[in-house]
C-alpha cells in the first residue's frame, strides 16, 4: 500500500506539475520577467540589456526587469540563471564571456553547454585596434614588425582577465605569434588613461570605449575588428585590409534561459527579442554605442547554439597558449 | 574663457528640475543627520551609498555631496544650541558658539556660522573650478610609478591625521590594506583570501565594509547606554547679526577660507584639521584672546568657514586624480564606480556635464543651505526629541535593502553583519575606523601600481626614484612621517586632538 | 599587584591584530611569493601581513606600559539583534520574498533597544514595509519580488 500511495503521489504530483507548466506556458507570460545582467550596472553589457529588455517588454506585455548580478567575470550571474526555475521569468543576457569562460575557470558551477536554452544573438559589438599617439607606426603591417623588433618593450594593456580586451590582446600576440608584455588593469578606464598618458604602448578594446579617443584622436587606431567597415569610424580599416584577417572578432551577446524552460516560453522571449531588434530605437542607441543589431536570422536559438558552441572552440586554444587562468 | 563656458555648462547641468530637487534632498538629509547627534555624515553617505545606484549619475553625485556639507552646516546648528557638536569638525564651533547662545545671542552665532560658511564655499567653489583643470592635465603624465607614490603620501598623511595612536593608525591602514586585497589577483587569476567563496571573486563589496564599519558600529556604540537625550536648549532670537559682530566676523572669515581651503586639498586632512587649524590661528593673533572661549565672533566664524572650504576643496583630489582626501570622499569614489564612472583625470573631458555639474551644484546646495535652514532651525531642533529606538530598525532595514541591490548578491549582506561586528570591536579598542577604509579602497590600487611599475620598469626598483614626481612624491612622504616622530610633533598632535570625540 | 596594570583595551587589540596578521600570513604562504622584481600575488599581502604583525606586538607592549580607559560598557543585546539582521535578511529574500523579509528583518532589529514594546515594534515594522515597498518596488523599479516561492507564489 505504502509503495502504491508514493507511486499514486508521485504521479499526481508530476501530473499537477506538468499541468502547472503548461498552464502556465499558455498564458506566459503572466508576470514580470527578471533580464539577469552578469555584469554591473552602467557598463556596456547593462546598456545593451536595458535597451533590448525595454523593447521586449511592449512586445510581451509583462514588465522585464534588468538584474544586475556581478562578479567572477560574469560567471556569477550565468549561475544564478543555471540555477533558477525554468519557468521562461529568469532569463540572462551575457556576452562573449559565456564561451571563454568555459576555458578560463578551471571549476564552473554549471556545464555551458548544458545548463541553458538559446533565445538569440542580441548583437555583435566589434572591436578596435589602438596605440598611443606618438606610436612610431603608421599602419597595421608596420605596428607589427615594429611589435616584432621590440618584442620585450612593447606593453600590451588590458581590462582584466576575461575582458573583452584581454581576449583581443591575446588574440593579437596569437594571431602576430609573438608574445608581448601582458599589462592587466582593473576596468577599461585605467587602462586607457594610461594608453593616452602614453604609458603603454598597445590595446585592443570594443568600439563602445574606443570610439571617442579615436575620433577626438587622443590614441592612434589601427584596425577594426568587424568585418565591415563602421559607419562612425569610416577612415578605419578592418582587419582583413589591413591584413590580419585571423584577428576578426566581436562582442557578441546572447539571451538564455536555463535548461528545461518550457518550448512556448522560449520561442515568446525569441519573437520578442526578434521584434526588439527591428525596434528603431534600439538600433539608434545601438549605433551611438559603435555597434548595430543582429539580423533577424541570428536572433533565433539555433544560431546563438551554433555561435556558443564555435566560439567555445576558438578560443580554447587561443587561452591555453597564453597559459592565463581566472581561477 | 573656458572657465566661464564650463561653469555655464555646469549651472545648466546642475540646476535641471531634477538636480535641483536632489540637491535639495541631499542637503536637507545633511542638515538633518547633522543636526542629529550620533549619525555622521561618513554612515549616512555610506548607507545611501547603495540606494543612489537607481538614479542618474550627476543626481547621485550631486545629492551625495550635499548630504557632505549640508551636514557641516547642521552639525554647528546643534554644537551652538545645545553644546553638542553633532559632527566632529564643528566641535570647535561649540566651544564659544554655546557661550555665544548662553549670553542670549544664539540667533547671531547661528547667523555668523551659516554666512561665514556660504562665503566659504562659494569662494572654495571658485577654486575648484579653477583648479581642478589644469590638475587634470598633470595627472595624465602619472604614470604606475608616480601614482604608487602619490598612494603613499596619501596614506602617510592619513596616518598622521587620525587621532590617537599613530601605531594603531598604521596597523588599521595595514589591515584596511589586507582586506582591499581580497578577491582575485589582476596579474595572475589567482583567487586571494577568498576562503573559497566565488562570490568574493571580485572582492569585498566595498558598500557592504563601509556600511558595516560606519553605519553598524555606530548603531552599536548608540545602543550601549541608552540614555534620554536630554536637551537644555537655548532660545533662538534675532537671527541679524550687530554691526560690531558683522565687523568682527570678516577677517577671520577670510583667513578661515584660505586655511581651509588649503587643508582640504591634503590628503586625510579635510574639514576637520581645517576647523582646529582656523581655531587656533584666531587665538593666537586676537588682541583679545582671553575672549576665546567666552563667547568670541572670530571663534565662530573662523572655524564655521574653514570647515566649509576644507569640505569643498577636498572635491579637487578626487575629480582630478580620482584619489580619496578622506573617507567621505572614498565614498564618493564608490558611488562613482557603482555608476560605471571611473573616477581619474577622464572625468573631466569625458563626462565634463557631470564634473561641472558637481561644481556648481557645491555652490547652489550652499545657497539652499542659507536659505533653507536659518528659517528651518525650529524644526531641527524637534527633530532631537525622535527617540533613537525608532531610527534604528529604520536605518537597519534600508542598509539592508541598499547594500542587497547594488549586486543582488546576498554575501554582501553577510560582510555588512560581520564588518559591523568589526567595527564595533575596533571602536571599543580605541582604534580609528577611517584610516582602515581609506586603506581599503587604496589597497588594490597600491598594489595594482606598484606591480605594473614594475613590470613596465622590467623589475628595476630605481624607477621610482629616477622619475622626478615619483621621487618628490615618495621624499614628501619621508618628510611627513619623520614629523609626525619627532617628540615636539608629536605632543601638539596630542593637544589638537584631544578636544575631539 | 604591579602585573595587573595594563590597558585591557590596548592588550586585546594588539592580541587581535597579530592573529589577523598571523592568519593573513599563512593564506599569503600558500599564494605564489614571488621575488620583489617579479612580485606574486602572495608577495605584497605578506609583507602586510608582517607589518600587522607587528604594529600588534607594539601595541601589545604598550598596553603595559600604563592603565587606559576602561573599555565601557558593551551593547550585547544591541550585537545580538543588530547583527543577524542583515543575515535574516540574505536567507529569507530570495525565498519568501520581499514584503515578509523586510517585515521580519526591522521586527528583529527593533527588539535591539529595551526600550521598544512588542506592539509598537510591529507597527513601526509594518509601516516600514509599507513604506518600503512603495518606494524601493513600485518607486525605483527595483528588481524584487513582493512575493517569494516558499509561499506559494
Amino acid at each position: 500500500m505504502k509503495i502504491l500511495n508514493a507511486v499514486l503521489g508521485a504521479t499526481a504530483l508530476a501530473a499537477v506539475s506538468l499541468v502547472s507548466t503548461i498552464a502556465q506556458a499558455a498564458g506566459y507570460p503572466e508576470r514580470q520577467i527578471t533580464m539577469v545582467v552578469p555584469f554591473a550596472a552602467g557598463g556596456p553589457t547593462d546598456t545593451v540589456a536595458r535597451l533590448v529588455a525595454e523593447s521586449m517588454s511592449k512586445t510581451l506585455g509583462q514588465q522585464i526587469v534588468v538584474e544586475n548580478v556581478g562578479g567572477a567575470g560574469g560567471t556569477l550571474g550565468a549561475a544564478r540563471v543555471a540555477n533558477a526555475d525554468a519557468d521562461g521569468y529568469t532569463v540572462l543576457l551575457h556576452h562573449i564571456g559565456m564561451a571563454t569562460s568555459d576555458t578560463l575557470y578551471r571549476k564552473l558551477p554549471y556545464e555551458t553547454l548544458n545548463a541553458f536554452e538559446y533565445v538569440g544573438l542580441v548583437t555583435e559589438v566589434p572591436m578596435t585596434l589602438l596605440a598611443r599617439k606618438d606610436m612610431e607606426a603608421n599602419d597595421l603591417a608596420g605596428l607589427i614588425e615594429y611589435a616584432k623588433a621590440n618584442k620585450d618593450k612593447v606593453t600590451v594593456a588590458n581590462a582584466g582577465i576575461g575582458a573583452a580586451s584581454h581576449l583581443c590582446g591575446m588574440l593579437f600576440m596569437s594571431a602576430i605569434e609573438t608574445p608581448l608584455v601582458t599589462v592587466p588593469y582593473k576596468g577599461t578606464g585605467p587602462a586607457m588613461t594610461d594608453l593616452l598618458g602614453g604609458q603603454v604602448d598597445i590595446m585592443c578594446d570594443q568600439t563602445t570605449n574606443t570610439t571617442k579617443q579615436i575620433q577626438g584622436g587622443t590614441v592612434k587606431a589601427y584596425a577594426v575588428t568587424s568585418p565591415e567597415r563602421l559607419e562612425i569610424l569610416k577612415d578605419l580599416p578592418t582587419v582583413k585590409e589591413a591584413g590580419l584577417p585571423q584577428m576578426e572578432v566581436g562582442i557578441w551577446h546572447g539571451v538564455y534561459a536555463p535548461k528545461g524552460t518550457p518550448k512556448e516560453a522560449v520561442d515568446k522571449l525569441s519573437e520578442a527579442l526578434k521584434v526588439a531588434l527591428k525596434d528603431n530605437n534600439v538600433s539608434t542607441r545601438f549605433a551611438e554605442l559603435g555597434t548595430a543589431p543582429s539580423p533577424e536570422s541570428d536572433a533565433t536559438p539555433e544560431a546563438l547554439k551554433a555561435k556558443l558552441e564555435s566560439e567555445i572552440a576558438r578560443w580554447k586554444p587561443v587561452i591555453e597558449a597564453a597559459g592565463q587562468y581566472a581561477d | 574663457m573656458d572657465l566661464f563656458n564650463n561653469l555655464a555648462l555646469g549651472f545648466a547641468t546642475a540646476s535641471s528640475i531634477e538636480n535641483l530637487f536632489f540637491c535639495l534632498i541631499g542637503v536637507i538629509l545633511g542638515t538633518l543627520i547633522g543636526v542629529l547627534p550620533g549619525i555622521g555624515a561618513t554612515a549616512t553617505i555610506a548607507m545611501l551609498l547603495p540606494i543612489t545606484f537607481q538614479l542618474e549619475p550627476v543626481s547621485s553625485l550631486i545629492m551625495l555631496a550635499g548630504i557632505y556639507y549640508g551636514a557641516q552646516y547642521g552639525g554647528s546648528t546643534t554644537a551652538i544650541l545645545i553644546n553638542m557638536p553633532g559632527e566632529s569638525s564643528s566641535a570647535v564651533t561649540a566651544i564659544d558658539g554655546y557661550q555665544m547662545a548662553r549670553k542670549g545671542k544664539a540667533g547671531s552665532a547661528l547667523a555668523i556660522a551659516a554666512i561665514g560658511s556660504f562665503f566659504a564655499g562659494t569662494v572654495s567653489t571658485f577654486l575648484v573650478a579653477i583648479f581642478a583643470p589644469p590638475l587634470t592635465e598633470v595627472a595624465l603624465k602619472f604614470g604606475a610609478a608616480e601614482y604608487f607614490s602619490l598612494m603613499v603620501v596619501g596614506l602617510v598623511s592619513s596616518i598622521a591625521l587620525a587621532h590617537g595612536s599613530i601605531v594603531k593608525a598604521l596597523a588599521m591602514v595595514a589591515l584596511g590594506l589586507l582586506l582591499g586585497l581580497v578577491g582575485t589577483d589582476i596579474y595572475t587569476g589567482t583567487a586571494r583570501f577568498t576562503l573559497g567563496v566565488r562570490e568574493y571573486a571580485d572582492g569585498l563589496n566595498f558598500v557592504a565594509v563601509a556600511v558595516g564599519v560606519f553605519g553598524i558600529a555606530e548603531i552599536l556604540r548608540n545602543l550601549e547606554s541608552e540614555k534620554t537625550r536630554s536637551i537644555l536648549m537655548a532660545k533662538v532670537t534675532g537671527l541679524l547679526p550687530s554691526k560690531e559682530d558683522f565687523r568682527a566676523m570678516i577677517a577671520p572669515v577670510l583667513r578661515g577660507t584660505a586655511i581651509g581651503s588649503v587643508l582640504g586639498i591634503l590628503p586625510g586632512g579635510g574639514a576637520i584639521l581645517a576647523s582646529f587649524a582656523s581655531y587656533t590661528v584666531e587665538k593666537k593673533i586676537s588682541d583679545h584672546p582671553e575672549e576665546f572661549g567666552r563667547g568670541a565672533v572670530a571663534g565662530v566664524a573662523g572655524p564655521e568657514s574653514a570647515n566649509n572650504a576644507g569640505a569643498q576643496t577636498s572635491f579637487i583630489p578626487l575629480l582630478t586624480l580620482g584619489i580619496p582626501a578622506n573617507p567621505v570622499m572614498a565614498l564618493m569614489i564608490g558611488a562613482m564606480i557603482i555608476q560605471g564612472i571611473v573616477p581619474g583625470p577622464n572625468v573631466a573631458s569625458e563626462q565634463p556635464a557631470l564634473f561641472w555639474g558637481i561644481i556648481a551644484s557645491m555652490w547652489i546646495g550652499n545657497l539652499m543651505l542659507v536659505v533653507l535652514n536659518l528659517p528651518l532651525i525650529g524644526l531641527w531642533v524637534k527633530l532631537l526629541t525622535i527617540p533613537y529606538y525608532v531610527l534604528f530598525p529604520i536605518i537597519m532595514t534600508f542598509c539592508a535593502i541598499g547594500v542587497y541591490s547594488v549586486n543582488s548578491n546576498v554575501y554582501d549582506l553577510y560582510s555588512v553583519a560581520f564588518f559591523g561586528l568589526i567595527g564595533y570591536v575596533l571602536a571599543k579598542l580605541r582604534c580609528e575606523p577611517a584610516p582602515l577604509l581609506l586603506g581599503f579602497v587604496l589597497g588594490p590600487l597600491l598594489e595594482e601600481n606598484l606591480r605594473r611599475a614594475m613590470i613596465l620598469s622590467r623589475g628595476d626598483p630605481m624607477t621610482f626614484i629616477n622619475r622626478p614626481i615619483s621621487a618628490g612624491l615618495l621624499i614628501c612622504a619621508a618628510l611627513v612621517l619623520v614629523i609626525v616622530f619627532l617628540p615636539s610633533v608629536k605632543k601638539k598632535r596630542a593637544e589638537v586632538f584631544v578636544e575631539e570625540d | 599587584m604591579n602585573s595587573l596594570r595594563f590597558d585591557m583595551a590596548n592588550l586585546l587589540c594588539g592580541l587581535l591584530l597579530i592573529a589577523t596578521g598571523i592568519f593573513f600570513a599563512l593564506e599569503s604562504l600558500d599564494l605564489e611569493l614571488g621575488t620583489a622584481l617579479r612580485m606574486g600575488p602572495g608577495y605584497f599581502p605578506f609583507i602586510l601581513a608582517c607589518a600587522l604583525m607587528l604594529f600588534g606586538a607594539i601595541i601589545l607592549v604598550q598596553a603595559f606600559r600604563a592603565e587606559g580607559e576602561p573599555i565601557g560598557p558593551i551593547a550585547i543585546r544591541g550585537m545580538l539583534f543588530i547583527l543577524p539582521a542583515p543575515i535574516i535578511f540574505g536567507l529569507i529574500l530570495r525565498g519568501m520574498g520581499f514584503v515578509p523579509s523586510i517585515f521580519l528583518t526591522a521586527l528583529f532589529a527593533s527588539f535591539a533597544s529595551q526600550r521598544m514594546t512588542p506592539l509598537y515594534a510591529v507597527l513601526l515594522s509594518a509601516g516600514l514595509t509599507i513604506f518600503s515597498l512603495l518606494v524601493f518596488v513600485y518607486g525605483l523599479n527595483l528588481p524584487f519580488r513582493a512575493f517569494g516561492p516558499w509561499l506559494g507564489f
